[in-house]
């Protein structure tokens, strides 16, 4: 009946990069129809056109009941969404929440999927969103999904978490495929939390692997960057559990291995002796792991919790200190 | 600057405002039945598991009426009704009818939560209700003169904050009133307050405890208060509870309850929410909109009370110190002569005036948006929450449980925020919390039950260093007032230091036998650390503390509350 339901409604993406594509393309076999929101209007034009986002996967053919807008009127206009996936860097997320929130009714079921914390007041996206929207049913998507290999259907699995039983039973049905599991998991708290810490890690991973330091100083960083993960969570209001799930140990063993992750790229270039406003330019995308460390360093040194690696990283992406030095402070 | 009660309330009699309680004999009979209709409905299973859930039932109250203090005043009737159950139990389904046992006992339930209304009752308490507070709160000599007796009441209590919208959201919808508790004197106050403002009469979840004194139970029962028994722990008794509660609300009475349970036991503001009874809030609206009533709200409006002193206050926070420090906490054998307590508790009773607040908070609806003048959810940015939708579910109007449990979970959430925002800090609260964290760190190195330890000796501070702290935490207090953290009583809206802290030190813990602070010639000190603790949590949670970073009710590495 849940299947029926959902079978039968639209649902929108906000944001239309690698992974808010590839989240569309997912949803459009299990719903009637998928709305994709994108800035750039030229763009959507083209996907309406030849079903390709030439920008981020020009092999991929789109399912023909997606249909990008760039204006949120439209976006809006017509039968009802019922859900909204959300998938927009976590620097704009709240005045694109401001934007958007006049549109809603107040019974739609929403999903971000945006692994970052917002630099400053270090609020999680699901509390941006329930800050700024008239709507309380919130969750997150989150796991070792890396946007081109889902593209190509290879096997792979996700983590739908919510305080909101239906939001995670929404998020499961639209979602999951012969080829992609989805998990359910209480704690939106810990899910969110891994989600933004592991791109930490990714970034020293990226610096170790650039300097060549092998295998064993890869385990070495992430177990202990797991603790460091853990303890500050669980501070926060997780449980230790998220942080085992796909979305936890899951996430952070694909993004700190994988040279498609932005992150990693940031530390890997970064350990070439690049400067980092150099490599985010040539990166074109953000990379949430820089402004992720800045803030969860700071608020870390404020509370006392114990987190050398973190600390290490932000002094990196300072300036302060080089990849060598990194290392050894991690060491120590 | 609120130097005294919102402008339209007048201390004087106020004639009765009927309300749909005034009518509850009339509705009695339908309102049990379809409560015990309901219970029996939410328990409809097969055989063998509505053996189990009467087998649990039968286990707990049999424990409860062994080994807990008998509460209610028909003891036998209890268990003649569990005996009756087991021995059903005893005996097979096929012979006693399971399904007639829970009904047995649903019933009992709901005829012993169940309230009375009587107007007359009601005249007569609010006639005898002021001339008692005015003798309590020590109004002066006008106070002997009956015609002077609620007057007198205006300089000691203050009743502050959202008076007009709670009279008016009380005509638009049904109020859920939810205070903060920290004495038994709140009931007494709380329905004087209500009856001064005009609203009609208000049912009382009232603890079962205080059914057994004859006199009170006799007010309570008579004036619509349903009874709450916090040592029935079983499912059954639990649901049909709750079933009245919804029942009331869906019917428009206006209702009270206190959702952190009992009475703070640290002295601090509720740092949790009890969600079973909160949560009938939505449940009475959603029924009562799938029933067509789209435009049916239950109005949840907090209410916090500020007290100089709580005549409980020393058991209370003995209470609490023994619950956290277990085997570090060591009770003071208790050498006070019972006469001359009396005595000296009478003496301060007369020669001594105290000023109680009683702010009603902003209101909320029932998932713990602020509602504008006329009854509208207001969510972000200004936009109005619509109900229906954030109540649908899969394109339906309906009740889902986990759903609905989570909405109440973030009401509770919101109302602990507000309390903490719509506290009244006063000047003896401060006082306290001066005193307090100036002596403690002194002492940075001892843990909570160390420190509430220290000699006589140890225990002063000379003046001008208490001046210096309190100069330093009444700034930090007033910024904390400028974000709208707290509120803070006219007393200390002033920059004459000496006013305000001669005052704290007076009024402090007025009542107690010995004082808590004492300020002679050149020193402060204090005559009781366990109580000056009990004051100064009043203002803890807000950051003010030596480690001042973790959320409310939190306590730091040495036990004390932040």
């Amino acid at each position: 009946m849940e299947k029926d339901f959902w079978s039968k409604s639209i649902v929108g993406v906000v944001g239309g990069g690698s992974w808010g594509t590839v989240l569309a393309q997912l949803m459009s076999a299990n719903c009637a129809e998928v709305r994709l929101w994108l800035r750039d209007e030229e763009l959507a034009r083209s996907i309406n056109g030849t079903r390709v986002n030439s920008r981020y996967f020009p092999e991929l053919l789109l399912d023909r009941k997606i249909c990008a807008y760039s204006s949120f009127e439209r976006f809006f206009d017509g039968g009802e969404i019922n859900l909204l996936v959300w998938v927009l860097p976590s620097m704009v997320c709240r005045e694109n929440a401001r934007r958007i929130a006049p549109f809603l009714h107040g019974h739609e079921l929403i999903l971000h999927a945006t692994k970052g914390i917002e630099v400053g007041s270090m609020k999680r996206v699901s509390e941006i969103l329930v800050e700024e929207m008239p709507i309380r049913r919130v969750g997150v998507i989150s796991g070792p999904n890396l946007a081109h290999e889902i593209a190509r259907q290879v096997p792979a699995g996700t983590v739908v978490s919510s305080l909101f039983p239906e939001v995670r039973s929404a998020g499961r049905i639209l979602l999951e495929r012969d080829f992609f599991r989805v998990y359910e998991e209480r704690d939106l708290i810990g899910v969110e939390w891994a989600g933004a810490l592991k791109n930490i890690l990714a970034i020293a991973s990226g610096a170790l692997d650039a300097r060549g330091c092998g295998t064993s100083a890869r385990s070495l960083l992430l177990t202990r960057g797991l603790a460091e993960m853990v303890r500050f969570g669980v501070r926060l209001g997780a449980t230790e559990q998220a942080f085992l799930s796909l979305a936890g140990v899951g996430d952070m063993l694909a993004t700190c291995s994988s040279s498609l992750s932005r992150n990693y790229v940031v530390g890997y270039q970064l350990a070439h002796g690049e400067k980092l406003d150099a490599v985010l330019q040539r990166l074109g995308r953000v990379a949430e792991g820089v402004t992720t460390a800045e803030s969860v360093g700071s608020f870390a040194r404020l509370q006392g919790i114990d987190m050398p690696i973190t600390q290490s990283v932000c002094r990196l992406l300072e300036g302060r200190i080089t990849v060598d030095e990194m290392i050894r402070q991690m060491r120590e | 600057m609120e130097h005294q009660s919102h402008p339209s309330i007048e201390f004087r009699h106020v004639p009765m405002v009927p309300g749909v309680l005034s009518d509850l004999e009339q509705l009695r009979p339908a309102l049990l039945r379809d409560v015990a209709m309901r219970t029996r409905d939410d328990f409809h299973v097969d055989t063998p598991d509505l053996e189990r859930v009467l087998s649990e039932a039968l286990y707990n109250e049999r424990y409860r009426l062994k080994h807990k203090k008998r509460l209610w005043l028909r003891p036998g009737a209890d268990e003649i009704l569990w005996k009756r159950v087991q021995n059903g139990l005893l005996k097979p389904a096929a012979e006693v009818d399971r399904a007639i046992l829970l009904e047995q006992v649903i019933d009992h339930y709901a005829e012993e939560i169940g309230g009375h209304f009587d107007s007359r009752v009601y005249r007569v308490a609010s006639r005898v209700t002021p001339v008692a507070l005015s003798f309590l709160l020590n109004t002066g000599m006008k106070r002997l003169l009956p015609w002077k007796g609620i007057e007198s009441l205006r300089d000691c209590i203050h009743i502050v904050g959202e008076v007009p919208l709670l009279q008016k959201l009380a005509t638009r919808g049904t109020v859920l009133l939810v205070p903060t508790h920290q004495s038994n004197f709140d009931s007494l106050l709380i329905g004087y307050a209500l009856h001064l403002m005009s609203l009609p009469p208000f049912a009382y979840g009232a603890g079962l405890n205080l059914f057994s004194n004859p006199l009170i139970g006799y007010f309570l029962r008579k004036l619509g208060s349903y009874t709450v028994d916090r040592q029935k722990q079983n499912a059954i008794y639990k649901q049909t509870l709750k079933n009245y509660s919804v029942r009331s609300l869906r019917a428009g009475i206006h209702s009270i309850f206190f959702p952190g349970g009992g009475r703070s036991r640290s002295g601090s503001v509720e740092t949790r929410i009890k969600l079973g009874l909160l949560g009938t809030g939505l449940d009475a609206q959603l029924e009562n909109m799938q029933r067509g009533h789209l435009d049916s709200r239950v109005y949840v409006v907090p209410m916090v009370m500020s007290y100089h002193f709580v005549l409980e206050a020393s058991a209370l926070i003995e209470d609490y110190l023994a619950d956290v420090g277990k085997h570090r906490f060591l009770l003071e054998p208790d050498v006070g002569n019972q006469l001359l307590k009396i005595l000296g508790f009478a003496w301060k009773v007369f020669s001594s005036r105290s000023a109680i607040t009683v702010r009603v908070g902003r209101p909320l609806d029932i998932f713990g948006n602020f509602v504008d003048d006329d009854g509208t959810s207001i969510g972000p940015q200004g936009l109005r929450v619509d109900h229906a939708r954030w109540l649908t579910t899969r394109g339906e109007l309906r009740a889902e449980p986990e759903r609905d449990a989570e909405y109440t979970r973030q009401l509770g959430g919101r109302l602990l925020e507000r309390y903490y925002r719509e506290n009244t800090a006063i000047a003896s609260h401060l006082v306290a919390f001066v005193l307090f964290e100036t002596l403690r760190k002194k002492y940075q190195d001892f843990d909570l039950f160390r420190f509430l330890r220290l000699r006589q000796d140890q225990r002063s501070l000379l003046r001008t260093e208490f001046m210096q702290a309190a100069t330093h935490y009444h700034e930090r207090l007033m910024q904390l007032v400028s974000q709208e953290q707290i509120r803070v009583a006219p007393e200390l809206m002033t920059s004459d230091m000496e006013r305000w802290v001669n005052y704290g030190v007076q009024q402090l813990g007025l009542f107690h036998e010995g004082g808590v602070v004492k300020m002679r010639d050149d020193v402060v000190t204090t005559t009781d650390l366990r109580l000056l603790y009990y004051y100064r949590n009043r203002l803890a949670g807000y950051g003010l503390s030596l480690l001042a970073d973790q959320s409310p009710g939190s306590t730091d590495g040495k036990g004390f509350l932040v």
